[in-house]
């Protein structure tokens, strides 16, 4: 038996801040078979409690049920643990102590290494002297590693703390070999200067003598960095310019790697922290997830692929993220009330169209477009295709500003180049082939629907 | 046809008796001439609500028995060449009722316009009348039934050409011997009436109706070109948008009119002259090709019925025919489908009677009357698709069930607001019986799309209480 190779599961693991002292409980996210259109069931899973001075796991157990806050009111973060596996003679497994041992070496010989950052301010100004890097460098054993960051333009002795991460210590009943990141709390930091308000910030770090994050504008900015679209997304004074308050926040993102270096062996995995799930029983219509499942198999699906399933989550997706909106507003019915409400109709009078509603502004309540959203879902649970793949928005047609190519779906939703929202190609192929398949049936009715499996999403 | 709409059809120059029993098509296109009078007993706008209430009968009736020529297509003994067909032909075909549907919506409007009342109601089967263009008849697609839809929807000067006269006279066979009449006919008489400012005057047209029509917008959510419910692709490119035309004068409902007609009967031969495909060119080119014998359709029955067997059924063929479902099971999917298609229907007219709301803090009336009535419409495709694959009878036996269409007892709204609202609970609690009694069958397979309607019904519910009790509000301070 040889070891081969090292690898970190998951290769991305992504945190959530909290102020809490007290981790999150694991917990399982299922789609009721009695209460198929309702919430979400959250249900407890396997969890682990890390004793913080040893590092050691002191016990595990499956909560009866999972409090997203303390007695406090503190948010949980959500702090996920990196497991090492090991690719025996082609097969991969929990690296344990007890495979250590056949290699004739200790938990001693385990190294880490962590390197996250937060480049917000670097990203505009494009000064290096702006970048937030924080790095633990090689380290050996299980205390906690604070992961602080640091900047050439921060104030004396300031850091911006990123959290920390701390290497599991292996017992016999928890044998593996893994690593636990815990964001930070989520707080933000300011500028020593009169655009910072006390109020807002935890604590003052940057130093607006030195740098100039405090007073920056997209406006300024150097011709060499390409701003974001849209622009202007940072905190700000509120005045025409958008002008930077300074502002820093505690999330990050990074390297971990791990190394054995008498075996000539290592790997690395991704890490980052956002902000808590505070709608943990439903999902958005398109996801992180759904991006990465693209680049791995490619945006084409062949009707011989998908699975009634896989529209009924991509539909289920889509009535979630209607509950949680108002969509009154989104839709720009405020732009004929008077209000400014930011919206997409809003955004698209910034390119020279007229500001006004979306979609006809009287059917457009969140209760009746969620009903409607669960109507089609029912359909297609009766055996009726999906029918809708032509009222989805193509990839290519996020800038057709027209009232037929607004009214695609999603609708009323920014996409990450600030034009309208669509599905990935991957998912619009899907719905597409979904149809296909259905409508080939011999007998649509024979094509059955059980209840979905949860999405690789709720593995954090 | 219900004696009360007969009385006056039968004083209408449309419905001259007729000297021969049947009659050539251009006698009658011949009757439809521009009255210089209305009929005995009516002014003239109650004339032009009246030829309106039929209009909605006839796009009524049209949607419901296109939707079951639809349904009827495909099953599993089909394969390849014939599956394929079958598939492409449901769809257009579903296209077709879609319009319809839109056809009628426009139509209540044109009533709302004028004043008149909203009429979604129909005449059950069997029945005819003079402007009705062919015996009501719910029945799986044959060519001969296809003759019928062709000629209901055909151009006039269409009729006089060789492969015109092949046609009506395969579709007069079908219908017992009766000429098929044209739906443009009435159309035309409609135009002609609206069109003469000497008979309906513009004090008959109330703009300030706007916020009780139904607009495009709304209804067709801005989709076009069968972009809804196109699945497949199986829809022309050039089908055309569905028609829910909002009116404001006596232009606009001229307008209306000719968009609907031309939308039933644009002549075939135009080519690429005619951007959008009519139903007769669609109806047109599946009858050139649909096989004469062994059609792809299911086997299902002529008129079925959740009524018990009554005397004369068996027997009977033709028009008069009537197919009661006995089998336990399906009988209750049956149940459900006429809820639905009356939740529907009552929906639907209802959404008429409520104004645009501009809240954003509770839901509004009009805007969730929209997406139920769309909601409902997915449900019948849904439990029609059931009901083909499950048997007619308990008996055993090769045919399979229907949806009935059954038209309610009655679709008038109740006067009080809260009162229309209980209508809707109604019309939920008879849905849940139903859905509990389905769902706990062993036999059942669909708990899927049982659960999830029941699921979504009590959602629904949830909105109709709090509408409820803001009625019941205003009514007290009222």
């Amino acid at each position: 038996m040889t070891i081969r190779a090292l690898r970190i599961l998951p290769p991305l693991a992504i945190g959530r801040l909290g102020s809490s002292p007290e981790p999150l409980e694991n917990y399982d996210v299922r789609v009721s078979d009695r209460d198929p259109l309702g919430f979400r069931e959250i249900h407890g899973a396997l969890t682990f409690v890390v004793d913080a001075d040893t590092g050691g796991i002191r016990r595990s157990y499956t909560p009866e049920s999972v409090r997203f806050k303390d007695a406090r009111g503190r948010v949980k973060p959500v702090a996920p643990f990196l497991e090492v596996w090991a690719d025996v003679d082609g097969t991969l497994v929990p690296l344990t102590t007890a495979l250590l041992a056949r290699e004739n070496i200790g938990v001693d010989a385990i190294e880490w290494c962590v390197q996250v950052g937060n480049q917000k301010a670097f990203r505009r100004t494009g000064q290096a002297r702006d970048r937030i890097d924080a790095n633990t460098d090689w380290f050996r054993g299980h205390a906690r590693q604070s992961l602080a960051g640091r900047c050439a333009n921060f104030l004396p002795r300031k850091t911006l703390p990123f959290g920390h991460v701390q290497f599991i210590r292996p017992t016999d009943e928890f044998p593996e070999i893994r690593l636990r990141f815990t964001p930070a709390k989520g707080v933000i930091y300011g500028a020593n200067d009169d655009r910072t308000r006390s109020e807002d910030v935890a604590d003052v770090i940057y130093d607006s003598g030195r740098g100039s994050w405090s007073g920056y504008t997209d406006g300024d900015a150097d011709p060499s960095t390409i701003v974001t679209n849209p622009g202007g997304i940072y905190a700000n004074t509120g005045d025409d310019r958008t002008t930077s308050r300074g502002y820093l926040d505690d999330e990050c993102d990074g390297i971990v790697e791990v190394r054995i270096a008498s075996l000539n062996l290592g790997a690395f995995a991704r890490i980052g922290a956002g902000p808590p799930d505070y709608a943990p029983d439903s999902f958005p219509v398109r996801t992180i997830a759904d991006e990465l499942e693209q680049i791995l198999l490619g945006p084409h699906v062949g009707d011989d692929e998908v699975s009634p399933e896989w529209t009924e989550e991509i539909l289920r997706r889509a009535f979630e993220t209607v509950r949680l909106q108002n969509t009154t507003v989104l839709n720009g019915n405020s732009v004929i009330n008077g209000g400014p409400a930011n919206s997409m109709a809003l955004q698209d009078s910034r390119l020279g169209r007229a500001a006004e509603p979306i979609m006809a502004p009287a059917i457009v309540d969140s209760i009746a477009l969620r009903a409607l959203h669960q109507s089609v879902f029912a359909a297609l649970r009766g055996g009726t295709a999906a029918w809708f793949a032509e009222v989805l928005r193509e990839y290519e047609e996020v800038g057709d500003l027209t009232n037929a190519g607004r009214r695609k779906m999603p609708a009323m939703m920014r996409g990450s180049d600030g034009l309208h929202l669509a599905l990935t190609r991957r998912q619009y192929n899907a719905v597409r082939a979904s149809g296909n398949a259905q409508a080939n049936a011999e007998d649509p009715t024979s094509v059955t629907f059980t209840t979905p499996a949860p999405p690789a999403e709720e593995a954090e | 046809m219900r004696s009360s709409l007969r009385r006056y059809l039968v004083s209408t120059p449309a419905a001259r008796p007729r000297r021969r029993a049947r009659a050539k098509a251009i006698d009658v296109l011949e009757a439809v001439q521009a009255p210089s009078a209305p009929p005995a007993e009516l002014s003239w706008h109650d004339y032009a609500v009246f030829l309106l209430h039929v209009a909605s009968e006839i796009e009524h009736a049209l949607m419901v028995q296109y939707l079951y020529a639809a349904y009827s297509l495909g099953g599993a003994n089909l394969a390849g060449t014939r599956h394929e067909n079958a598939r492409q032909w449901r769809e257009v075909i579903l296209g077709i009722a879609k319009e319809e549907m839109g056809h009628l919506i426009t139509v209540q409007n044109i009533l709302r316009l004028i004043g008149g009342p909203l009429h979604l109601e129909r005449e059950d089967y069997p029945f005819r009348s003079d402007f009705y263009p062919f015996h009501f008849l719910l029945e799986p697609l044959t060519k001969n039934s296809l003759a019928k839809y062709v000629v209901a929807e055909a151009p006039e000067d269409w009729l006089d050409t060789k492969e015109g006269k092949e046609v009506v006279e395969r579709a007069a066979k079908a219908d017992d011997g009766r000429q098929i009449v044209r739906v443009g006919m009435l159309y035309e008489l409609l135009v002609e009436v609206f069109g003469n400012e000497g008979a309906l005057t513009d004090e008959d047209f109330r703009a300030d109706t706007a916020p009780y029509q139904a607009s495009w917008d709304e209804w067709a959510r801005g989709y076009g070109a069968g972009e809804r419910g196109n699945i497949g692709q199986e829809s022309p490119k050039r089908t055309p948008d569905v028609l829910v035309i909002p009116a404001a004068d006596r232009a606009g409902v001229v307008d209306a009119l000719q968009q609907i007609a031309r939308q039933g009967e644009a002549p075939a031969g135009r080519g690429a002259d005619t951007p959008e495909e009519s139903h007769f060119k669609r109806f047109l080119k599946i009858y050139k090709v649909f096989p004469e014998r062994n059609p792809p359709s299911r086997n299902i029955p002529t008129n079925p019925t959740t009524q018990p067997p009554q005397e004369g059924d068996a027997d009977g063929e033709g028009p008069t025919v009537c197919s009661p479902i006995t089998n336990t099971h399906s009988m209750l999917w049956a149940n459900l489908f006429n809820v639905r298609y009356r939740k529907l229907l009552f929906t639907l007219k209802h959404a008429f009677h409520v104004q645009a709301g501009d809240a954003v803090d509770r839901p509004t009336a009009r805007g969730n009357l929209i997406s139920w009535t769309f909601g409902e419409m997915y449900n019948l495709r849904s439990i029609a698709a059931i009901l083909v694959t499950l048997p007619l009878n308990d008996g055993g036996g090769d045919e399979r069930a229907g949806p009935p269409f059954s038209v309610p007892y009655t679709l008038a709204l109740p006067d009080w607001d809260s009162d229309k609202w209980r209508v809707h609970r109604d019309l939920i609690a008879a849905a849940e019986t139903l859905i509990h009694q389905l769902d706990e069958d062993p036999d059942e397979a669909q708990h899927a799309y049982l659960r999830a309607l029941r699921d979504h019904d009590r959602q629904t519910l949830e909105v109709v209480e709090r509408l409820l009790t803001g009625a019941e509000q205003q009514e007290a301070n009222a």
